[in-house]
């Protein structure tokens, strides 16, 4: 038998203690919560699963997943095929190159919480432009911190301007590394700008599409921080997406016993869509 | 003379009387008695760090050593013990792991949300459908 030199694995010891403080901990702990009531000062009751109990038939989680679920359905509709679409209108070389992937990494480089007071100050219906614009000049009736509909549509819009181009920088990746030959291979057969796309281009970008969708859907699923700053999860109810209702029973009302569950149950939902995207996408590979 | 007597009697038989039945413990630590529910799901270190039980401490152990059996397993046959299932995954034991705990993680939560507790039922279903995952996926 041949043995193999496993001191590599000393390299990875820095990084796993590392994760094992910011990830492992926190989860432990969060699971050693869940199960319990404090009132604060370090005490703790015994509550065994009565808070996933209260959780799972609660109407409040129920509608706060549902927005939760749609956000995220809607905005991967969007931005994985306008990813895409962008990415193949870019220019392969030449100047434009690096103006285009300058362009595309800016939104990417504003910090969160900026992203949110940028969108907030550019739709406010008074002062800012997009809707001064709309309200005044367009005499359509947008307003966003009244309207849940104009509230969804902003949130919307600024997640796809905020993150649309990471899937336009990796699905460029997939395309530049396309070798020339099957595109001429393709002009010689006459195959149609759709074919080329069909049997060339879309295969030779599933896995970084998959590692796109899936970055975009745990993001989604897990975002906080810009709709907070955009609506603060309003008008009433309409934006309060999971992670903002989360905050709000963890930190707002200090219920530490079922935020911990609430914080399981929405564990264990992207854990099995993840695992079941990575599986379905990387099935015919062998 | 009787009647003194009986006033005696009284004055010392009922404050006895009712400092047995608990008069005068209002406001004490009382002495709770020892039960194995409360021993398992008490805090083990108070007032310490992640507020860890013996209940959340045992799980926590499973899972680190079926983790630590798969490690073991690995290096006595290496190779994963890969092979393609009845769901058409091609699959290695440590997939089978991860499939048999978050599925038993959902036949848990099913259960609490459509029917409540107690969980031994789930935890049979659980306990089924890992044998399932080892034997078939």
């Amino acid at each position: 038998m041949k043995t193999e030199n496993q001191r590599g694995w000393l390299f990875v010891l820095p990084v796993l203690i590392l994760v094992a403080f910011n990830a492992l901990v926190p989860l432990m702990t969060v699971v050693n919560y869940s199960v319990q009531e404090t009132f604060g000062d370090n005490l703790f009751f015994w509550h065994g699963v009565g808070w996933f109990e209260d959780v799972l038939r609660s109407d409040r989680f129920h509608a706060a997943l549902g927005r939760q679920a749609l956000f995220t359905f809607t905005i991967l509709l969007i931005e994985v095929p306008l990813g895409v679409a962008i990415a193949l209108a870019m220019p392969r070389k030449g100047f434009w190159v690096s103006v285009c992937l300058v362009l595309m990494a800016l939104p990417l480089l504003i910090p969160w919480n900026v992203v949110g007071a940028m969108w907030n100050i550019f739709t406010l219906p008074d002062i800012g432009l997009l809707g001064y614009f709309m309200n005044h000049v367009l005499g359509i009736d947008y307003n966003m911190t009244q309207s849940p509909l104009a509230a969804w549509v902003t949130i919307i819009v600024m997640d796809v301007w905020h993150w649309t181009s990471l899937v336009v920088l990796l699905a460029y990746a997939g395309l530049i590394s396309i070798p020339e030959a099957y595109y001429q291979a393709a002009k010689i057969d006459g195959a149609s700008n759709w074919a080329v796309f069909r049997y060339i281009q879309l295969p030779k970008m599933k896995r970084v599409l998959t590692i796109a969708v899936l970055l975009r859907f745990m993001d989604s699923f897990n975002i906080y921080t810009e709709p907070f700053v955009l609506t603060g999860g309003g008008p009433g109810n309409s934006t309060t997406l999971l992670s903002i209702d989360l905050v709000k029973v963890a930190l707002g009302q200090f219920d530490l016993g079922i935020a911990a569950a609430m914080s399981l149950i929405y564990f264990a939902f992207t854990l099995l869509v993840s695992w079941l995207f990575y599986t379905i996408m990387t099935r015919n590979e062998q | 003379m009787k009647r003194a007597i009986y006033v005696l009697l009284t004055l010392g038989v009922i404050p006895t009387a009712l400092a047995a039945a608990g008069w005068g413990d209002l406001g004490k630590q009382q002495e709770e008695a020892f039960t194995w529910a409360k021993w398992w799901t008490e805090p083990v270190w108070p007032g310490f760090w992640m507020a860890w039980t013996r209940a959340t401490l045992a799980f926590f152990i499973f899972i680190f050593a079926s983790i630590a059996l798969m490690a073991i397993l690995e290096i006595r046959n290496p190779g994963g013990n890969e092979r393609v299932g009845v769901l058409g995954l091609t699959t290695t034991r440590g997939d089978r792991l991860f499939i048999s705990l978050l599925g038993s993680a959902y036949i848990f939560l099913a259960w609490l949300g459509l029917v409540g507790t107690p969980l031994w039922a789930p935890l049979g279903i659980a306990f089924l459908w890992t044998a399932f995952c080892f034997w078939k996926v």
